[in-house]
């Protein structure tokens, strides 16, 4: 008996659907195929005669055609003044239909940042917000309350986009009934209960405090550039990028985008620093010991990764 | 007494929001009115942001234009800190946007244009079985191959950049990674694979072949020269489009417009400052661009009204969200250059750049499904071999150096995303974007009416278009790419379209 899954943009760009195109191993039409998902919808890839399309919804809503998994991408726009008219389809709100399909559904899964916590058009005019959470605030537009058929708040998979391994991995999960450990972002531990930071290539030179503060070199990039790795979960130097790479692999800083909070209000790939030591430290520490411990592996670091000699 | 009739409709497989609202008469549309419907106020986020926070936000406008945006954002910034670009940074910087154009042009085609094609509607036609073992949603051959073989183009991507979609490796004075002479060839081994699927499947001859292809006489030889020529997608493409008449549908205002990309790196030897140039056409008479004759018009479009169009850098978003309402009726404002519309994308790139085959295409039918189609499907011949070029100059030399702090200044950034004319204005004040203005490809080709109630490229393209089924539109309007994150679906009943008066 195939899974129904059906695949809802909101306020959306689009990037995690593109992220998911690049799946790896399966392709993305070998997963479907594989999981035995139907994919009743997705607005880059159905080829469907309007009336189906919106026979197709009505018999979700009358509980005519089984929702077992509805994929939200892109933040909830509510604006103007919570009317939601700064994103309608045939002049109504698209807002609205993401209630009533929620309803519907077995599991309701936000894909990327947006639908998950709001993400990078939360701070703006257009009252952008997640499904089930704003920022680190639970609530959202399903409200706090709201559980999906199978009795389970709204499952997040943030990232900006989200990584496709993490979309297939979680789907399969859903589609095979299997449980899922969330964080209390309702994120899975899965990829989730780890730091960007772990499987960085430019660790050593964590290690040892071999900062940078201009790009294009191999130095760790947290104390001066801003890079926010060892603040953020998730798994981008462990599952890697398009089979290759990560952000920081390339010497970019991590810009926190699986963070309930991203963008962060203040600049990127700049370090807020008190004392020359950054504000924020990584998840955990005690600043008085890790600035002792900070100061004693400068001192130590050998000359190969001061020289940054190494081919990371 | 004709009976008029007004259609609500909406489009999905286009990048985004697009819906149309056309007004029927005798079967054959005789107005139409082009809306994206969605607002997200990217330029008035980042207003107080900090001047290199452009370059991880704007990304996000788009997620399959992604590299586009960072290349325009950082050339603003690059032109504000007259920044010295390394020649290795310029390579890198140009190999990744190609790359991007590579895959998009293939995916656009192969994922969701030729899918109109494999239609009951076609079945009498006499390349449908054939259409439909290629091009069938998740079925077809061609379709499983492009899914598979266009993943490497995200995958080179990552080896210089970090990752793809949303990777923000491009920074004023360069790049932030330093590729490996390993990287470099991973990245040429990953292009020759892919040149080999694009020029068994798409061309069925080599590049160098179908550049010999330079009038319409020599297209007709080019067909009738081999079975691996007709049988190619190419091939196969340019006798449906025959068969369905595609060279009379979605005839534009013949205005073609390209802001140029594609840098070449300093030392070059050449007189030409792009790969792709920028320029503006009527017709096939080309003109040189000059960014200072674009505004943006709001006549018609969900934001507060100004007189007649503003340039960028004075550029005005304040929304007005009037819903449905007999005048405002777009979230896009209508870009216009010397007041004039423009399509934009890979067609107005081959008549901006002079080829003549496309010349001689546009001086006989003008601008339309076949002549734009064509040339997505064609566009990877200019841009492969000018990546294995770049790849194979990328030397001992540095990739980044420093600008210094961006504190003051006014820049902008124009480049050619995979769907066309792409710009970013930026004023920078006090180290804070002051003010940061965008006008998207989609926003050139989808663009509502200006001041002077002028349609817009789409919105000319489908008038006169036969609706008694909605196909014709969907090859028109999915035949400009257009990129406009979304979904969408037909509002309304397309059967029985002149029983129903369906009004707005």
């Amino acid at each position: 008996m195939p899974k129904n899954l059906y695949w809802f943009n909101c306020g959306s760009c689009g990037g995690d659907s593109v992220s998911m195109f690049n799946m790896e191993s399966p392709d993305i039409a070998a997963f479907f195929k594989e999981m035995d998902i139907s994919l009743l919808w997705h607005p880059s890839l159905s080829s469907m005669a309007y009336l189906d399309y919106q026979n197709q919804i009505e018999a979700i809503l009358s509980d005519d055609l089984k929702l077992d998994i509805l994929c939200v991408e892109g933040s909830v726009i509510r604006g103007p003044g919570g009317s939601g008219m700064y994103h309608s389809t045939d002049y109504k709100p698209r807002k609205d239909l993401v209630g009533l399909l929620a309803e519907k559904a077995d599991y309701v899964v936000a894909v990327g940042t947006c639908a998950s916590y709001g993400g990078i058009c939360t701070d703006g005019e257009v009252e952008a917000t997640g499904l089930q959470f704003h920022k680190f605030e639970k609530g959202g537009f399903l409200g706090k309350d709201f559980v999906s058929q199978k009795g389970l708040p709204v499952i997040n998979l943030p990232g900006c986009p989200c990584h496709n391994e993490i979309v297939s991995g979680a789907i399969s999960h859903l589609a095979s009934n299997k449980t899922l450990e969330l964080d209390e972002f309702n994120a899975p531990l899965e990829w989730f209960g780890m730091l960007v930071h772990q499987g960085c290539v430019r660790n050593e030179y964590h290690e040892y405090r071999v900062e940078d503060s201009n790009f294009g070199n191999k130095g760790c990039l947290f104390f001066h550039l801003g890079c926010l790795a060892p603040l953020t979960n998730g798994s981008c130097n462990k599952i890697l990028w398009n089979r290759r790479s990560s952000k920081t692999r390339a010497g970019v800083p991590c810009v926190g985008c699986t963070q309930p909070d991203f963008p962060k209000p203040y600049p990127f790939f700049k370090t807020r620093n008190i004392a020359d030591v950054p504000l924020d430290l990584p998840i955990g520490v005690d600043r008085a010991h890790y600035m002792a411990y900070k100061s004693m592996a400068a001192a130590a670091a050998p000359k190969r990764l001061k020289d940054r000699k190494t081919k990371i | 007494m004709l009976q008029k009739l007004k259609l609500n409709l909406a489009f999905n497989r286009v990048e985004g929001d697009l819906e149309m609202r056309i007004e029927v008469d005798n079967g054959l549309a005789m107005n139409a009115w082009c809306s994206g419907t969605m607002y997200r106020g990217f330029e008035k986020i980042l207003v107080g942001r900090h001047a290199l926070d452009g370059i991880v936000f704007t990304s996000r406008i788009c997620g399959i234009c992604t590299t586009a945006h960072q290349t325009a954002s950082v050339r603003a910034l690059d032109m504000i800190a007259k920044a010295d670009v390394p020649a290795n940074a310029q390579r890198v910087r140009n190999i990744v946007l190609a790359a991007e154009h590579l895959q998009s042009d293939m995916r656009h085609t192969f994922l969701m244009f030729m899918a109109d094609f494999a239609n009951p509607e076609y079945k009498n036609n006499k390349l449908f079985n054939e259409v439909m073992a290629r091009h069938e949603p998740f079925k077809g051959r061609t379709y499983l191959e492009t899914i598979v073989e266009t993943k490497k183009m995200p995958e080179l991507i990552a080896i210089l950049g970090g990752q793809w979609p949303h990777s923000s490796f491009m920074v004023p004075g360069g790049i932030t990674s330093v590729p490996s002479q390993n990287d470099v060839m991973q990245c040429i081994l990953l292009l020759k694979q892919y040149r080999h699927w694009y020029e068994k499947r798409v061309l069925g001859c080599t590049i160098e072949r179908w550049s010999e292809v330079k009038s319409l006489k020599a297209l007709d030889a080019w067909l009738d020269e081999k079975e691996a020529h007709r049988e190619s997608e190419l091939g196969l493409f340019i006798r449906l489009a025959r068969s369905a008449d595609l060279e009379k549908m979605g005839h534009g205002h013949d205005n073609f417009i390209s802001f140029g990309s594609l840098e070449l790196p300093k030392g070059s030897k050449t007189d030409a400052k792009f790969l792709i140039p920028a320029g503006f056409a009527q017709g096939a008479k080309i003109s040189e661009f000059n960014h200072e004759n674009v505004s943006e018009h709001v006549a018609y479009s969900w934001f507060k009204d100004y007189k007649d169009g503003k340039h960028p850098f004075e550029g005005e978003t304040n929304p007005y969200a009037t819903g449905n309402e007999s005048q405002k009726y777009s979230w896009a404002k209508a870009p216009r250059y010397n007041d004039l519309p423009a399509e934009t994308g890979t067609l107005a790139e081959m008549v901006v750049s002079g080829n003549p085959l496309f010349a001689e295409l546009v001086k006989k039918s003008g601008s339309n499904v076949f002549s734009r189609v064509l040339s997505r499907l064609v566009r990877s011949t200019v841009i492969i071999p000018a990546m294995e070029k770049w790849l194979a100059e990328i030397d001992g030399g540095s990739f980044y150096a420093p600008p210094g702090e961006i504190v003051q200044g006014k820049g902008f950034g124009l480049t050619q995303a995979s769907r066309g004319a792409l710009g970013h204005w930026v004023t920078i004040e006090n180290r804070t974007i002051e003010r940061y203005q965008i006008i998207t490809a989609t926003a050139w080709n989808a663009s509502p009416r200006d001041s002077k109630g002028v349609r817009g490229p789409i919105e000319e393209a489908v008038i006169g278009t036969d609706v008694m089924s909605t196909t014709k539109l969907e090859h028109i309007i999915r035949s400009f790419d257009p990129c406009i994150v979304c979904s969408v679906h037909l509002l309304k009943n397309n059967r029985s379209l002149l029983k129903k008066n369906i009004g707005l």
